[in-house]
């Protein structure tokens, strides 16, 4: 939906002076405004300063060799360390990216609940890179003398061995269940490839039939050019010459 | 099949514990049995061998197999309730309805986890909403949740207070996926909700657009008044909202244009790209979230709960929170004056009647048939002249709602008047 620009209005945010000038000035005096029932409440209540422009919260250091001042009125981009941290390490584990992630929170507090200094693996969270991130970042705060280096190869290390647990875990949860009589289906990769086999069989039947097509207007002219050019062509052999046609669809025929 | 041979072999041997079976039900499990595998299922305990080989001149009766299976599945399931897994509580959208959080409850953390903070694109903000932004955080604008959670509970304050007053409230939202948010808030505020299209007009030109709609007079209490307003009802012009709160401003600006023209307040909640002076009192936050929304919905709502609840209070002892609107006023002062005119024209016929100036005895107990008569628009119910007057705080409502069963041309909102609903 395209939407113009928008108007600004004027009237809601003085409701209140508005019905105030109702009351007072009246142009016929017997005519009596009755107070709002919402009157009072706004008067007690007024609503907020809009249409000022404020200094925005600041969340970068200022540049101290900057001659004028830039971008002054206008939100800042929020940068946090972690940043840098998360950017590394999903730039090493691109295919950490594919995996499956929770982004609900329950109440906010979720955070609250986890205790990295006690590894990676934390309650109501699925191993992650961020669980990576941020016990890195508790690492490099809490751990004298560990560089940020230093504590991404360990976190990462420790990571590396959760991830094969957990691959091996699930490989043994798999072999005990095919061996109860569980089946898994097919997989991705095999649903995609029975796909793609549907559709070039589809594709070779819609092309032999376009061959024929071709072949069937191919013969009916030549047989029809024949029997135009050459009168007695009862002598030929119509079949005989119909095949080496249609086995040399792309070859003219030689006349006699 | 390891699994279905278990199945039948318990099952025979629930079945036979259970109580002894008939012919038809033995031939059904051996078919059973012999379905699944082809290894005969030998039955070693000699109780179920008994109970398979029961005399079957004279069965026994047997309860229905239906409900023992019932009750054999409850058996099962209480004893396997605390094996496995222990499914913790998490988030569910449904969180919000069961347990509405009211204004007490807003916290940064809990708008945080219901996304009020995000807003849009950078490049699409309206510079207005300048002092409501903490920064850019991958490209969008992020709200500043101190200023969500200032501006909501001045909101929830301005609800409270109007529905202490006793005015009428209307929750709109238009937008697919605000029912269910906007009719709760409604419920519990007891006020009004729009779901659907608002049709224009339909406060600044109500004459057209809602003609004679249903309005009921209530007294402090909130009890109808009854049939002695009938007349006044009659020809009652639509009543407007004393409070609007929209939950999607950019798609109802027609309805805040004539709110302003009105001059009615407006609440609304003002993304990153909406005009916030669209609205009386803005609330700074994500207008695309469903889960914000319902939280922001359900708080005004828990808000005009506890003002309606504190004006039944006052309204029990005594304290009347709200003023007789003019119309009503004018209409009893003018019943007023025609009771006193019938009351005096019945004095002098009396008088004329009996030949000379009755006693006020006789005047008090004629009978009002002959103030009808001479008058013909006194209201029917005027017996004695005075009960339609003790209704000197009545408050005329207006329930603008839309009424999804009776909507048949699914154009207005139709507006019609609906039982107060109890507590």
């Amino acid at each position: 939906m395209v939407r113009g620009p928008a108007q600004r209005q004027i009237r809601p945010a003085r409701v209140y002076q508005t019905v105030t000038t109702l009351m007072e000035h009246r142009i016929k005096p017997r005519l009596a405004v009755q107070q709002p029932v919402w009157y009072k409440v706004v008067e007690s209540i007024p609503p907020s300063e809009i249409l000022t422009r404020p200094f925005p919260p600041q969340h970068k250091q200022p540049n101290p060799r900057a001659r004028k001042a830039s971008r002054l009125f206008q939100p800042q981009k929020l940068v946090y360390k972690e940043d840098e941290l998360r950017k590394k390490f999903y730039t090493d584990h691109p295919w950490e990216l594919a995996r499956p992630r929770m982004i609900i929170e329950m109440d906010g507090k979720d955070a609250l609940r986890c205790d990295w200094s006690k590894g990676l693996r934390q309650p109501g969270m699925l191993l992650s890179g961020e669980c990576v991130v941020q016990r890195q970042m508790y690492l490099m705060e809490n751990v004298p003398g560990i560089t940020e280096d230093g504590a991404y190869d360990q976190v990462r290390k420790e990571f590396y061995k959760l991830r094969q647990e957990e691959e091996i875990e699930r490989r043994i949860a798999q072999e005990e269940a095919r061996m109860v009589g569980a089946y898994f289906g097919q997989t991705f990769q095999q649903v995609g490839m029975q796909l793609e086999d549907q559709q070039f069989e589809r594709w070779k039947r819609w092309a032999t039939r376009e061959i024929e097509k071709i072949q069937g207007e191919q013969t009916a002219a030549y047989t029809s050019f024949d029997a135009t050019e050459d009168p007695d062509t009862g002598d030929l052999d119509v079949d005989s010459l119909r095949e080496d046609l249609e086995a040399t669809a792309n070859i003219p025929p030689v006349s006699k | 099949m390891i699994i279905r041979e278990f199945g039948v072999r318990h099952g025979r041997k629930v079945l036979a514990a259970a109580a002894p079976l008939r012919r038809g039900q033995q031939q059904c499990l051996r078919a059973l049995s012999t379905e699944t595998s082809g290894t005969p299922v030998a039955t070693a305990d000699p109780a179920v061998e008994a109970a398979l080989q029961t005399n079957p001149e004279n069965p026994s009766p047997v309860p229905s197999l239906f409900a023992r299976d019932w009750e054999t599945a409850q058996q099962l399931r209480r004893n396997l309730m605390p094996v496995g897994t222990k499914v913790e509580h998490r988030y569910s959208p449904n969180d919000v309805f069961r347990n509405p959080p009211g204004p007490k409850d807003v916290t940064l953390e809990l708008l945080m986890a219901s996304q009020a903070h995000m807003g849009h694109h950078a490049s699409v903000w309206n510079p207005a909403n300048a002092r409501y932004i903490f920064g850019i955080r991958e490209g969008i604008h992020i709200i500043s949740l101190e200023q969500t959670a200032a501006h909501l509970r001045r909101a929830a304050r301005v609800v409270e207070e109007v529905a202490y007053h006793g005015g009428l409230i209307l929750f709109v939202g238009t937008r697919p996926g605000q029912t269910q948010i906007v009719t709760q808030a409604a419920r519990l505020a007891k006020a009004c909700h729009l779901f659907t299209k608002w049709t224009p007009g339909t406060i600044t030109n109500s004459d057209k657009i809602l003609p004679g709609i249903p309005v009921e007079i209530v007294d402090e209490l909130d009890r109808p008044v009854g049939p002695a307003f009938n007349q006044h009802l009659m020809d009652r012009r639509a009543l407007v909202p004393d409070l609007v709160v929209c939950l999607n401003p950019l798609e109802n600006f027609t309805m805040l244009r004539e709110c302003s023209q009105a001059n009615v307040p407006t609440i609304g909640i003002i993304d990153t790209n909406t005009e916030p002076t669209w609205v009386t009192y803005a609330i700074p936050a994500n207008d695309d979230s469903l889960r914000c929304l319902a939280v922001i919905g359900s708080v005004l709502g828990r808000a005009g709960e506890q003002g309606q609840k504190r004006r039944m209070e006052d309204a029990k002892n005594g304290k009347v929170t709200w003023e007789t609107p003019s119309e009503i006023k004018q209409f009893m002062e003018i019943q007023q004056k025609r009771a006193r005119w019938s009351k005096r024209a019945a004095e002098e016929e009396a008088a004329a009647t009996s030949g000379g100036g009755g006693p006020n005895g006789q005047s008090s107990t004629t009978p009002p048939k002959s103030s009808d008569r001479s008058y013909g628009r006194t209201p029917s119910t005027n017996r004695d002249g005075t009960p339609i007057f003790h209704a000197d705080e009545a408050l005329a409502e207006l329930q603008m709602e839309v009424d999804l069963v009776n909507a048949e041309e699914d154009v207005s909102p139709q507006l019609r008047n609906t039982p107060r609903r109890g507590d």
